[in-house]
C-alpha cells in the first residue's frame, strides 16, 4: 500500500508561506542597499587617504637635465606607502608614458588633464586594486594603487552591523507568526472543546460574543444552521407528537367498541377474530403512547437547562397507583424497595422512564412472578432499577434491545421493543449510566436488573 | 347518579355514554368545552368524565370554571397527550382522576365506580362482600354478626373507603392516624393492618400488601 501523507490545508502554513518569502526579499534588499552604501562609505573614506601618498610623491619629483626624477629616500617612500593591512604600489611615468619610478607593472592610467586626479579600480599581478592617479602640473603621471583588504572589511563590517538585526528581526518574525497562530487560534480550540462535549441532541447556538470579531461570521453561519436543525428537529418531533395524540382518541373508541362488543353473547369463531381485533388495537394504542413518549424524550434533550431537583422515591410513588393495578391483574408481584435519593432532571421524563422499565418487566415476566423498584444512593450516586424474575436478557441480547424496534426473537408479548429504546432517551438525557444485570444475590442466569445510575450531583432538598 | 360526558370523539363519546347508561346513571353529553360549561352551570353532576382536547376551550378551561365556582362534581379527566404533565396540570386544577387514551373499559368503569363511591360513602350503610360498614353507626357486620374494631382499626377502615382502589402508602396510614393520639411507625401500621385484616377477611374483603411500600383495599370483585 502505498502512503500518501496528505496535506492538509494549515492556517499557519499558509501565513509562513506567504512570510518567508516576503522576509527573505526584505533582507536581500536591506543587504543590497547596504552594500552599496558601505562601498561608498569605504571608498570615499580610503580614497582619500590613498590620494596624499600620491600628491607627495608628485611634489618630490624634481625636473634634471636628464629627465625627471624621484628625490625621495628609499626610506620616506617606504614610510609613505607603509600600511599595516593593505600593500600599497606606486608609479611614476613620464608625460610619454615612460615608467621613471615605482612599480612598472601598473597599468596605464587614463588620460587626465595636469592638476587631474581620478580613482579607478584596476588589476595587478590579478589581484584587484584600487588606484589614485594624479596628473602634475609638469605633466608626470602618479599612480598609488592600494589592495582592497581594508575596504573589504570595513565593506563587511558595515553589512554585518546592518544585516545581523535584520535578520534576527526577520527569525523573531517568523518565531512569533508561528506562537502567534496558535493563540489567535486558541478561539478555534474553545469552540472544539464546546462541540465536542456535546450530545446530539444538543443544538443549542455558539455563544457569539465571546468569540473574536474574524471568527464570528464562521460561528454565526454554524449557529444559523444549528438553529435550523433545531427547527427541523422540533417539527419532526412536534409532527410526531401530533400523530401520535391524533391517533389515540380514535383507538380509544375503537378499543372501547370492541371491549363492549366483546361483552355480548357471540359465537366462538365472532368472539376469536372480535377479541384478535383487540389485541391489535391495544397495540396499536400502545404504540402509539411509546412514540409520543419518545418524541417528547428527544424534544426536551434541548431545554436542558430547565433542570429540576426530582426525588427518586416520589418518581416511584406517582408510579404505584397505576402499576399495581396492572400487577395484580397480571397475576405479578409488585413489591417497592424505595430510598430518598435526588437528581437534576425532568420528573415527567423520569416517571416516562420507570412506566417503561415496568411496562417491559410486567410483559415479560410470567404470571406469578415478581417485580421490584428500587431506589436509593449507591456509593453517593442516586439510582433506580426495576428487576424481575422473568426468562432475563440474553447476554448477546444486551448491546441492542436499547435499540428501537428490536425485540429479541422468539419472545412473546405484543411490545413494539420501544419501551427501552425510551429508557436509553430519558437515561441519556440526565446523563445515567444504563446497565442490564442479574438481580441481587441470584446467579444461575435467572430475571433481569436494568438499573440507571445517575451522576451524583444534586444536593438533597428540603 | 347524574353524570356528563365531554367528548368531541362521537365514536368514543357514544360508547363512554352506552358504558355509563348500562350502568344505570342518568348520562348527557357535550362535544365542545362552551357546551360543557354552560351544562355544567346549569345543572348539578355527580360525575364529570371530561376530555382534556376539545375545539373550543380545552377541558383544563372547562375544570377551572367548574371549580371557580366551587361545584363539587367529581371529574374524571380523559387525556390523549402527555400523560404525566397532564396528569400533574389536571390534578393541580382540581381533577379527581385521570385516564390516558386508550384505555379498557373495564379500567375506566372502576375508576367511575371509585370516583362514585366516594360522592356517596356517608350514606348509610354499605357493603362490601359479606361485610357491611355503617360509618354513622360505627358498626361493621359479617353476614349480619357485629364485629367490634378499635378506634385505630376504624380509623384505619375509613381511610381504605374514602379511597377505594388506591394504594395508600404505610407513611400515608401513619400520618393519617397519628391525629388520634402521637407519632406512628410504620411498624405500627403493620400491626393494625394485620389485626383489622384477621377481623374482617372472613367477610371476603382482601386487604393486599403492596411489598414494600402499602396496602390497597381491594372492592374490585363487589
Amino acid at each position: 500500500m502505498t502512503s500518501r501523507v496528505i496535506r492538509r490545508n494549515s492556517i499557519r502554513r499558509r501565513l509562513l508561506l506567504f512570510l518567508i518569502p516576503s522576509l527573505l526579499l526584505l533582507v536581500v534588499g536591506a543587504a543590497a542597499l547596504t552594500y552599496y552604501v558601505a562601498l561608498h562609505v569605504a571608498t570615499f573614506a580610503y580614497d582619500r587617504s590613498l590620494l596624499d601618498p600620491a600628491l607627495d610623491m608628485a611634489a618630490n619629483v624634481r625636473m634634471e637635465p636628464e629627465g625627471p626624477r624621484l628625490a625621495m629616500l628609499k626610506q620616506a617612500q617606504e614610510a609613505l606607502l607603509y600600511d599595516h593591512e593593505d600593500t600599497l604600489i606606486f608609479q611614476i611615468r613620464a608625460p610619454g608614458g615612460a615608467v621613471i619610478a615605482g612599480d612598472e607593472d601598473l597599468n596605464l592610467p587614463p588620460n587626465l588633464v595636469p592638476g587631474e586626479r581620478s580613482f579607478f579600480d584596476s588589476r595587478y599581478h590579478g589581484e584587484p586594486v584600487r588606484v589614485a592617479a594624479v596628473r602634475s602640473n609638469s605633466g608626470l603621471y602618479v599612480q598609488v594603487a592600494e589592495t582592497l583588504h581594508k575596504r573589504n572589511r570595513l565593506i563587511w563590517e558595515i553589512l554585518a552591523a546592518g544585516l545581523l538585526p535584520a535578520l534576527l528581526i526577520a527569525l523573531a518574525t517568523l518565531a512569533l507568526a508561528w506562537t502567534g497562530v496558535a493563540r489567535g487560534l486558541a478561539p478555534l480550540a474553545w469552540i472544539r472543546t464546546q462541540l465536542l462535549g456535546r450530545t446530539p441532541h444538543d443544538l443549542r447556538p455558539l455563544d457569539e460574543h465571546t468569540t473574536p470579531v474574524e471568527i464570528a461570521p464562521a460561528i454565526e453561519a454554524l449557529n444559523r444552521l444549528l438553529a435550523q436543525l433545531r427547527e427541523s428537529n422540533e417539527m419532526q418531533q412536534r409532527f410526531l407528537a401530533n400523530a401520535a395524540h391524533q391517533l389515540r382518541t380514535p383507538l380509544a373508541g375503537l378499543q372501547m367498541h370492541l371491549e363492549l362488543l366483546l361483552r355480548r353473547d357471540l359465537s366462538p369463531e365472532v368472539r376469536e377474530e372480535i377479541a384478535g381485533m383487540h389485541v391489535a388495537t391495544v397495540r396499536a394504542g400502545h404504540l402509539a403512547n411509546q412514540l409520543l413518549a419518545l418524541a417528547k424524550a428527544e424534544a426536551s434533550m434541548d431545554d436542558s437547562g430547565r433542570l429540576a431537583t426530582v426525588d427518586l422515591h416520589g418518581v416511584a410513588d406517582h408510579a404505584v397507583q397505576e402499576w399495581v393495578q396492572r400487577a395484580i391483574a397480571r397475576d405479578i408481584d409488585l413489591g417497592f424497595v424505595l430510598e430518598h435519593a435526588t437528581v437534576a432532571g425532568n420528573a415527567a421524563l423520569l416517571g416516562e422512564l420507570l412506566d417503561n422499565l415496568l411496562d417491559n418487566a410486567l410483559r415479560y415476566t410470567p404470571r406469578g412472578g415478581s417485580v421490584t423498584v428500587r431506589c436509593g444512593s449507591e456509593l453517593g450516586s442516586p439510582y433506580l432499577s426495576v428487576e424481575d424474575n422473568g426468562p432475563g436478557i440474553p447476554e448477546s441480547a444486551h448491546g441492542r434491545v436499547f435499540e428501537r424496534f428490536y425485540r429479541i426473537q422468539g419472545t412473546p408479548g405484543d411490545g413494539a421493543g420501544l419501551g427501552l429504546a425510551i429508557v436509553k432517551e430519558v437515561a441519556l438525557r440526565h446523563h445515567g449510566a444504563l446497565r442490564i444485570e442479574r438481580p441481587n444475590g441470584n446467579d444461575n442466569g435467572e430475571g433481569t436488573r436494568i438499573v440507571i445510575r445517575f451522576p451524583a450531583a444534586a444536593p438533597e432538598s428540603t | 347518579m347524574r353524570i356528563l360526558v365531554v367528548e368531541d370523539d362521537s365514536l368514543l363519546a357514544q360508547g363512554l355514554t352506552r358504558v355509563l347508561a348500562r350502568a344505570g346513571h342518568a348520562v348527557d353529553k357535550a362535544e365542545m368545552g362552551v357546551q360543557a360549561d354552560k351544562a355544567l352551570r346549569a345543572a348539578s353532576y355527580d360525575l364529570v368524565v371530561l376530555d382534556i382536547g376539545l375545539p373550543d376551550i380545552d377541558g383544563f378551561e372547562v375544570l377551572r370554571r367548574l371549580r371557580l365556582r366551587h361545584a363539587g362534581a367529581n371529574v374524571l379527566v380523559l387525556t390523549a397527550r402527555d400523560a404525566v404533565e397532564d396528569r400533574v396540570h389536571g390534578l393541580d386544577l382540581g381533577a379527581d382522576d385521570y385516564l390516558t387514551k386508550p384505555f379498557s373499559v373495564t379500567e375506566f368503569e372502576a375508576r367511575v365506580r371509585a370516583l362514585l363511591r366516594r360522592t356517596s360513602l356517608p350514606a348509610g350503610a354499605v357493603s362490601i362482600g359479606r361485610l357491611t360498614i355503617d360509618v354513622e353507626a360505627k358498626l361493621i357486620r359479617i353476614s349480619g354478626t357485629p364485629i367490634e374494631l378499635t378506634v385505630r382499626e376504624w380509623a384505619l377502615l375509613e381511610l381504605f373507603m374514602a379511597r377505594p382502589g388506591r394504594v395508600l402508602s404505610k407513611e400515608q396510614i401513619a400520618q393519617q392516624l397519628a391525629d388520634y393520639d402521637s407519632q406512628l411507625t410504620t411498624n405500627a401500621v403493620e400491626v393494625y393492618i394485620s389485626r383489622l385484616r384477621a377481623k374482617i377477611e372472613t367477610a371476603g374483603v382482601h386487604i393486599r400488601t403492596v411489598r414494600g411500600f402499602g396496602y390497597l383495599w381491594e372492592t374490585s370483585n363487589d
